[in-house]
């Protein structure tokens, strides 16, 4: 954070440095938490359930050990990481878990998760795989059972009057998100991409009316920077999953670019869609997280003549985000033994060469080790694009 | 490839069936097939096994490409690394599975050459008209592997079909969701039928599905058979031909010779329960393969099992099976819906029974029935680094089998010439390699935890009697 912008942003990285304070806090006062991973889970339903939907975060600069000792290493960092944390009970004020069928990394060790950590509650949401009328019509009846579920832990039937309320509550939230990004539009923009990823990722463990508030008391700080903070450098959009630290963002940034876009998990792809208002609840949340958040894992039909039409239907949002905020290059940012993202790599890269955009990808480990190791590369990278 | 990998590779396994012998030339003439009936016009499709779509191509003609198969083949002849590379280069991570990284690389080179890459084993695989995703709750490659194999053949059409099934949860029943699954997986198997009837201009004749389906239930019911007789002792058949009978099961169901197939294996078994007759001379351990694919390049590492006295008479790896008349499946004449209920009745087989044991899962719990049913001494399973469906979660599996199964009870004489009960201990043992990338597999190294491994049965053995 810049220093002449204290308070609310350094309440920000307070919160961030220590990511449960807050949970633990409401924890402490008669909170119930719920934790969950991946941005597939409908947090509305967790909200009007009168919990705290809790994201779980890894740590890139804890070594993971006690996970490895319950789980094999051959899946995704990221999630070995959270397990690792939250086996260490760095997350103990959580009631419930909740996962999500995302990837085979997080269905397949939803057993694990359950039984390690001994939870009061437990779910797994089955998200279908194509998003045809079939899969529509089973998804709501797979939310309407985590509805009944998860009203039964809070011993109280969650109503479509509660829903809406938190469907409400959270677009309220993602139009916040979004002003934020307006922000970054500026050359040289007047919020740096480390900053945002800060208050997204603390956004992600308060509670929604509170994350509203917060967000609100940013966006004034930020509108008052009369002159940007830092200097013109490529414009990057940083491409890929589930990144949820900001060690990352910070070594391209002082590698000399400023980080203006994504399509990230804790970004765009969860920030951007909004659940629809009015109508079924459940229908329109079974809209947002199967069809409207693009990710990988749900499957989408190829449409059009041509593979280029294809491309289009499948990485159309990022390429509007490349013209939206005026992008010059992306980086391609995966972790090792991620499926979903791992498998469209070259179909990614072949859309982004289509719109002739400058890409870089990298595959790493979840590690401040690792994390270091790419310096070299992003700096040629940059040197690449300035040129 | 090196001159000595292909040496190797003609070094055959010793097989203790003859009917595991004979399937080395039927998955050689099936591939073979493909390519033929690809020049003859038929229509040909990718295809995944256990996808629950077998009886449904077989009824309308349609000839599959098991793709896995291909990779699998590829890893068994030592000539998978070219094509693994070859993805590489394309921008596949090399963490991904190695049966599709295998798939793709082949794919591409064929696709860019317009004719089969050289030398390809057993003459290549053959380009399909369409390709069969699915989408299930397992298995991100059924998902995506074929879409990203379109970047190279964007006019083959795909299908993708939605096969999920209910997760073991403490406050679910299947009874209270299953409606809502079976109702989608049977409009999604009909919407496949929809799919390959514009694909080939044919329509499904559903009597004969139906004969299919019925030809398939009997094959499951026979196959379980004929595993069970598997438990005697000295065991008939251990695992290592098992991986080679798991061809008619998952690449054959819904066909006569698949059925046929396992009518001589049974028959074969039985006769040699009669004589006695076992995978080794002296049978000393009995061990459960808990999970895990083969590395299909090191098959021999199974007689490697079976020159130190120990067999393998129950695998959970393609076993993928369960008695029918045990399935509850309810009464109907459509085959479809058949299809669906066996699919879910199938998947949450074991659920009922771990929910009798506090702790446990149903994983778990049919690693239990087999240690009990097939008097298993030791556990051994192997961790594939590129596939997380079947290889995520095995140490958990044994660590929760230790922590809810007090190791095998057994009564022996005390001291006081009193009858105890004692708790056996039960060793395992999990090796790590891949399905098909031999750049992470040692001879030496792997060969060398048998080895201690055995030992440690040895041992156990000494303190129990
Ligand atoms: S980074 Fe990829 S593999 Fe890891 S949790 Fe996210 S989607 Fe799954
Ligand atoms: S089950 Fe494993 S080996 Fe088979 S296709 Fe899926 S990821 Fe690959």
């Amino acid at each position: 954070m810049n220093e002449k912008d204290s308070d609310i942003l350094s309440k920000v990285e307070n919160y961030y440095q220590d990511y449960g304070l807050r949970a633990r806090e409401l924890k402490d006062q008669g909170q119930k938490v719920i934790a969950y991973l991946c941005s597939l889970v409908p947090v509305e339903i967790i909200s009007a359930a009168g919990f705290l939907p809790f994201r779980i975060r890894g740590d890139v600069h804890e070594p993971i050990t006690k996970g490895d000792t319950q789980l094999e290493t051959i899946a995704c960092p990221f999630m070995r990481s959270c397990f690792d944390v939250s086996l260490k009970r760095r997350y103990d004020f959580c009631e419930g878990l909740v996962l999500p069928h995302a990837c085979d990394s997080i269905t397949r060790t939803y057993s694990v998760w359950r039984y390690s950590l001994d939870l009061p509650y437990s779910h797994f949401i089955n998200l279908p795989h194509t998003v045809r009328g079939p899969s529509m019509d089973f998804f709501k009846a797979e939310l309407e059972t985590f509805r009944k579920s998860l009203g039964r832990f809070a011993g109280k039937e969650i109503s479509d009057g509660d829903l809406a309320e938190s469907i409400d509550l959270h677009n309220e939230n993602r139009n916040k998100a979004r002003a934020l990004y307006e922000l970054r539009k500026s050359d040289p923009p007047l919020v740096s991409g480390t900053e945002i990823a800060t208050i997204l990722t603390v956004g992600m463990r308060l509670p929604v009316k509170e994350a509203n508030n917060l967000f609100d008391e940013v966006l004034e700080k930020l509108k008052q920077r009369k002159e940007a903070p830092f200097k013109k450098a490529p414009r990057i959009l940083i491409d890929g999953a589930c990144v949820d630290n900001i060690d990352f963002f910070k070594l391209i940034e002082d590698s000399g670019a400023n980080v203006v876009a994504d399509s990230l998990c804790i970004g765009t792809r969860d920030y951007w869609p909004k659940t629809e208002v009015g109508g079924n609840p459940v229908d329109t949340l079974a809209h947002r997280y199967l069809d409207k958040i693009n990710c990988p894992r749900t499957y989408r039909e190829k449409v059009g003549e041509t593979y280029q039409e294809d491309l289009e239907s499948r990485f159309g949002d990022v390429g509007s985000l490349i013209k939206e905020f005026n992008v010059d290059g992306v980086i391609l940012y995966l972790y090792k033994y991620c499926d979903p993202f791992g498998f469209e790599v070259p179909a990614r890269k072949a859309y982004l060469d289509s719109l002739k955009m400058p890409v870089l990808y990298l595959e790493d480990e979840y590690s401040t080790g690792t994390i270091g190791r790419l310096r070299t590369r992003i700096q040629a990278f940059l040197e690449m694009i300035g040129s | 490839m090196a001159e000595e990998q292909k040496k190797e590779e003609r070094k055959r396994r010793r097989h203790a069936t003859e009917a595991a012998g004979k399937i080395g030339p039927m998955v050689k003439a099936t591939i073979g097939g493909t390519v033929k009936a690809r020049e003859e016009g038929k229509s040909i499709a990718y295809a995944f096994i256990v996808c629950s779509y077998d009886e449904i191509i077989r009824a309308m003609d349609i000839v599959p490409v098991w793709t896995e198969n291909y990779a699998g083949i590829c890893g068994a002849k030592r000539d998978a690394t070219r094509f693994l590379e070859r993805a590489e280069s394309l921008n596949f991570s090399r963490s991904l599975c190695t049966y599709a990284l295998c798939g793709l690389g082949f794919d591409q080179w064929r696709e860019e050459l317009g004719e089969m890459p050289p030398d390809a084993p057993w003459g290549g695989q053959a380009k399909p008209d369409f390709m069969l995703s699915s989408g299930q709750i397992l298995c991100d490659p059924r998902n995506k592997w074929y879409q990203a194999v379109q970047q190279y053949m964007p006019d083959v059409p795909i299908y993708n079909v939605g096969l999920p099934w209910p997760l073991y949860e403490d406050d679910i029943d299947v009874a209270d969701v299953e409606d809502y699954y079976i109702k989608y997986i049977v409009e999604e198997l009909r919407g496949l039928i929809k799919f390959l009837e514009r694909q080939t201009g044919r329509k499904m004749d559903w009597d004969r599905l139906s004969e299919l389906v019925d030809l398939g239930e009997r094959t499951w019911n026979l196959i379980w058979e004929t595993y069970e007789l598997r438990r005697a002792v000295p065991t008939p058949m251990g695992t290592g031909d098992a991986m080679n009978t798991m061809v008619p099961m998952v690449f054959m169901l819904g066909t006569q010779e698949g059925y046929d197939f396992f009518l001589e294996l049974n028959k074969e078994l039985k006769d040699k329960i009669a004589r006695k007759e076992g995978v080794v001379k002296d049978e000393k351990y009995r061990l459960l393969w808990g999970g895990g694919l083969p590395s299909w390049f090191a098959l021999t590492d199974f007689n490697y099992f079976n020159s130190k006295g120990a067999v393998f008479p129950v695998e959970t790896t393609y076993r993928m099976i369960e008695p029918i008349y045990r399935l509850n499946i309810p009464d109907t004449n459509d085959p479809i819906e058949r299809l669906a209920w066996r699919w879910i009745r199938y998947w949450t087989y074991w659920y009922d029974k771990a929910r009798k044991r506090p702790g446990s899962e149903p994983d778990v719990e049919r690693l239990i029935q087999y240690i009990e049913d097939y008097q298993i001494d030791g556990i051994v399973m192997h961790e594939a680094f590129s596939c997380r469906t079947w290889h995520l979660g095995l140490i958990w599996q044994l660590n929760q089998l230790k922590k809810i199964y007090k190791p095998i009870p057994v009564l022996r004489l005390g001291s006081n010439r009193q009858k105890k009960g004692e708790k056996r201990e039960l060793p395992s043992l999990i090796l790590e390699s891949d399905i098909v990338d031999i750049s992470s597999y040692s001879e030496v190294d792997t060969r060398n935890r048998i080895d201690a491994f055995i030992e440690t049965l040895e041992q156990t053995k000494k303190n129990n009697r």
